[in-house]
């Protein structure tokens, strides 16, 4: 009896061992490891992250690599799957580092799990970009190796507010309904924040269970408040299911905004008509126009090769991640090394113009410099209302 | 009165819970099973009535019978072929298997179908129901009472029919039934398939309510579980009384605490009624 | 005196794993570890005493904020671990004074439920535990190699002191009552054995080092949320171990720690999206074609424990 034990015992201890004998491969490419969740409830994310990642890998490696003083380069994503669960993000991104050897790290989707893992990748000094985080709790930590190509969640509700209650002075009741979870309750605050400055009255303020499979409640709650701006946040499933029952109570305000959903092309399939008119804001939206010096040049170039490559619009999330690998790449052709803390040192003092907008990171590694735009459902697409530059129509109230 | 419209939401969720909880309540009730893979024969029930829409336009209240019908014939392949083999075993090994072939079967539908939520948009919807102050949404109605429907032919199937009362009898007492010349292991593949059935059912139903996806399965099966106990394990009105217990606790206490707390409410109430009926609401005393 | 030796010799060999300096192996290692704890922790009241108990990971996470909610207050490290271990045994006696009363499924679901119960209220309480948007731990200054080895050894400690416990307790009176009563509760009642008091100490015990685990692992990550650490599949994975390795067993916990960590590593690796449905293929096929492997050291136990419960079939 004991002695199988020990023998068991002893094989698997061997067993793990071979484990941390694997990896560690020569150094001809540039490896940078993407945690993403491709299975669980995030797998619709951590998919769109992927599609972004393989676009800005297969660009640079069609035109020949990353050039790195007088080597080039070709780059390699290492995919592991943490199975939208949070702590298997941070086991995954040491797993990354430590085993197959990447030389940087794009953080996990979201953030709460970009939030866990950075204090690993931080530990072993391993510049890492996180292409959906956008809440200052993020970043918050004093970490010197994390950086964030998504602008602090107030530049969302900011702009929002300011081209709702210019463009219609009769808007004055705010309801916030919010999923109890990092990024929506920050942004529902920060949407409170600004309701206040602008002598909105928010005359309701709630939050609802992660994996909460009824609104009634909070609807009928919303129908006695009687708002004219009904504000939601949550993920896709919940926005779906939140605007369908909206409308089976009649609850019909002059604006629903909605954060973050309607961006993706699965909202408006899954919508349908009452998609039409819901408004949100992102970090980016096909669009909008610069002319970057980044792999893929100006955004139109940019939306070609994702049409070629994908067929239709990439959305926010899409080309945050493939941003995400180009802003990599500047920084590593600007150190003109892959050492770590060299790239760091040119993430950190970068400032540069993209197909995705303005680069350039604050003190806390979070990106300051874009302006998102403000866009609304218009006959089943994204329509931009806000900035004046790139507007596509003008924001429809009901 | 704004509470004639919590109540009328509460009824109304209750009534979709009912019909979500009833297959997984018989299983476990009859079988002594705790069928995990519940949850993810919701979904697939739900995908089949959106591909019937999208393809062949097909009306989701008429797939209800064809997704019954595919995940009838899935359950009881399920059971003759595997779980059979070890039902005899404790109550901790059946749900360690199926908990194995949840796994196997919602990866494969997320590999499928992918994890995009997708949604019946129905092309004339029915009209809300307006009465006074009080909103009903007609789909939601119209749902609710076909699961009602569905939960009372279950039941009088049990009831009246021969293959009814042999699972009954099977519930109340395997091996005297065995001795009495059931076939345990074809009533088992039997209940186990009805169980299927009305998960598909609830499934074809739900997918004009709620967003489908793969990853929505573990939600159901959570819900499915609560209502169980609440109503008491194995009886068709149980399920009845247990889900619309749930629906309408929790939409007067997401009303009344705010919707954050709607969960902690009825987990709260859960424990208070396992301390003083443990058999739940209409389970019988000492069937423990 | 054998359960000893086995465990010194098994602790003293891991204590040398540092020395390949492999960070990654470390946190494997300490993985194992943990694992380890929860199951011998599940062993405790599920194994032993025949209830099966859903509460691990409320006693995991439990201890994760009281003492991550502490060290946000200044208390030191250690004696914010410790008070995680001491809110973990409060709670099971509070808990446990309720719900031990139910046998079979009903307990099951009752242990299930207080998790549900205590997230729920750390993701209502945002003013103490920052709610939805999770807490953050001091970030402890040492370099990764050290953060490994603290890490490592701490978690290895504890699981040293579960095990020693768990000896100690099979041997002794507390053990042979807590046996009786998965064997026949009604009998052992009848013959003078206070049934209730040695059921609460069960699961105390299997509170206890579960509240440790978690508050070490709130500072080994820095940063903890609700859905993280009162995961639900923190309270099955103990009870998959312990019907891996051995049902009531001392070192079956142990052996079905190592093996559940080894699967889960190995089709995680070697599948990138399939990764789920592999390991359902390996629970299917241990489950129905290697009966002898999961089955032999439990069927009859489990057996006797049901018909004790008086589960009607």
């Amino acid at each position: 009896m004991t002695m199988t034990h020990k023998v068991f015992s002893a094989a698997l201890v061997a067993s793990l061992l071979a484990f941390g004998a694997s990896g560690a491969a020569a150094q001809d490419v540039i490896r940078i490891g993407a945690p993403l969740p491709l299975t669980g409830p995030l797998s619709p994310e951590g998919l769109k992250q992927q599609r972004g990642y393989d676009l800005w890998a297969e660009t640079v490696n069609a035109a020949g690599g990353i050039t790195v003083g007088d080597t080039t380069y070709p780059v390699e994503i290492v995919y592991v799957d943490y199975a939208s669960n949070t702590p298997r993000a941070v086991q995954t991104a040491e797993r990354l580092i430590t085993e197959d050897r990447v030389n940087f790290l794009f953080s996990p989707f979201g953030s709460g799990a970009a939030k866990a893992a950075s204090s690993v990748s931080e530990r072993y000094g391993i510049p890492t970009v996180a292409a959906t985080a956008s809440s200052a709790e993020v970043y918050d930590q004093g970490y010197q190796y994390l950086f964030g190509t998504f602008t602090p969640n107030d530049t969302l509700t900011e702009p929002l507010s300011d081209i709702v209650t210019s463009a219609n002075p009769d808007v004055k009741r705010v309801a916030i309904l919010a999923r109890n979870d990092l990024f929506p309750l920050a942004i529902a605050q920060e949407m409170e924040k600004s309701a206040q400055a602008r002598d909105l009255e928010v005359v309701m303020f709630e939050r609802y269970a992660i994996g909460t499979m009824d609104h009634s409640a909070a609807v009928t709650q919303m129908r006695a408040a009687q708002p004219d701006w009904v504000f939601a946040t949550g993920y896709i499933n919940d926005l779906i299911l939140i605007r369908r029952q909206l409308a089976d109570q009649g609850v019909d305000p002059a604006v629903i905004t909605m954060i973050a959903g309607p961006a993706y092309r699965e909202f408006i399939e899954a919508g349908g008509a009452l998609a039409e008119n819901v408004s949100s804001a992102a970090w980016w939206h096909p669009a909008v126009r610069y002319d970057g010096e980044d792999i893929f040049g100006t955004t139109e170039n940019f939306n070609a090769a994702w049409e070629a490559r994908y067929g239709g619009e990439a959305d926010y999330a899409e080309a945050s991640a493939a941003a995400a690998g180009a802003i990599l790449q500047l920084a590593i052709e600007k150190a003109g090394t892959i050492e770590p803390s060299a790239v760091r040192d040119a993430l950190a003092s970068l400032d540069v113009e993209t197909f995705y907008g303005h680069v350039r990171f604050g003190e806390t590694g979070q990106i300051t410099s874009l302006e998102p735009p403000v866009f609304q459902i218009q006959n089943s697409r994204p329509t931009v209302v806000f900035p004046e530059a790139i507007k596509q129509a003008d924001f429809l109230f009901r | 009165m704004i509470y004639f419209q919590v109540l009328a939401n509460g009824l109304i969720l209750g009534g979709l819970y009912a019909c979500i909880a009833v297959g997984f309540s018989l299983v476990w009730g009859v079988l002594n099973v705790i069928n995990i893979l519940h949850g993810t024969f919701v979904v697939l029930g739900a995908y089949v009535a959106w591909f019937a829409y999208a393809y062949f336009g097909i009306h989701p209240f008429v797939s209800v019978v064809i997704a019954g019908a595919i995940l009838y014939v899935i359950g009881h392949a399920i059971q003759a072929g595997l779980i059979n083999r070890v039902i005899a075993a404790p109550v901790l090994i059946t749900l360690t298997l199926t908990f194995g072939l949840d796994l196997m079967l919602n990866n494969a539908m997320l590999v499928a179908f992918t994890a995009d939520y997708r949604q019946v948009n129905l092309a004339n919807p029915l009209p809300a129901i307006i009465i006074g102050p009080v909103f009903l949404p007609g789909d939601r109605v119209a749902a609710m009472v076909l699961a009602f429907l569905l939960t009372g032919l279950l039941w009088r199937t049990l009831r009246d029919s021969k293959i009814g009362r042999a699972i009954v009898a099977v519930r109340m007492d395997r091996e005297a039934a065995a001795l009495m010349g059931v076939p345990v292991a074809r009533i088992n593949a039997i209940t186990f398939g009805i169980g299927a059935l009305m998960a598909g059912a609830a499934g074809a139903l739900l997918s004009i309510v709620y967003p489908i996806s793969p990853i929505n399965a573990p939600i159901f099966l959570g819900k499915a579980f609560i209502v169980c106990v609440i109503g008491g394990l194995g009886s068709v009105p149980g399920a009845m009384v247990g889900g619309i217990a749930l629906g309408v606790v929790e939409a007067f206490g997401a009303f009344w605490f705010g919707p954050e707390h709607a969960l902690t409410i009825s987990f709260g109430l859960l424990l208070l009624l396992l301390f003083v009926r443990p058999g739940g609401i209409l389970g019988k005393k000492g069937y423990e | 005196m054998k359960n000893w030796l086995i465990l010194l010799a098994g602790t003293g060999v891991l204590a040398l794993l540092p020395l390949l300096g492999d960070n990654y192996l470390m946190r494997l290692a300490t993985m194992v570890a943990m694992y380890v704890i929860l199951a011998q922790s599940w062993n405790f009241i599920g194994g032993l005493a025949g209830y099966p108990s859903f509460a691990t990971a409320g006693f995991f996470g439990l201890g994760a904020y009281t003492s991550a909610v502490l060290q946000g207050m200044g208390v030191p490290l250690f004696a914010s671990w410790g008070a995680g271990g001491l809110a973990a045994v409060i709670f099971s006696a509070l808990v446990g004074g309720a719900i031990l009363h139910l046998r079979g499924h009903y307990f099951a679901i009752a242990s299930l439920v207080t998790v549900e119960v205590l997230r729920e209220i750390v993701n209502t309480t945002p003013d103490i535990t920052g709610g939805g948007m999770g807490l953050n731990l001091p970030i402890m200054r040492m370099t990764v190699a050290e953060h490994a080895t603290f890490f490592f050894y701490s978690m290895l400690a504890v699981a040293f002191a579960c095990m020693a416990c768990a000896i100690v307790v099979h041997k002794s009176k507390l053990g042979f009552a807590l046996r009786c009563i998965q064997q026949n509760e009604d009998a052992a009642n009848i013959l003078g054995v206070n049934a209730y008091l040695y059921k609460t100490i069960g699961f105390g015990f299997s509170a206890v080092f579960a509240g440790i685990a978690g508050a070490i692992y709130a500072s080994w990550v820095h940063y903890i949320e609700p859905p993280d650490v009162f995961d639900v599949l923190i309270s099955v994975k103990p009870l998959v171990m312990v019907l891996l390795g051995g049902l009531g067993t001392i070192f079956g916990p142990v052996i079905g720690a190592f093996i559940l960590l080894t699967f889960e590593e190995f089709v995680w690796r070697t599948f990138l999206t399939v990764h789920a449905a592999a390991l359902g293929v390996i629970i299917v096929a241990l489950v129905l074609f290697l009966p002898n492997g999961v089955l032999s050291l439990t069927r009859e136990k489990l057996g006797l424990r049901r018909r004790a419960a008086g589960e009607k079939r």
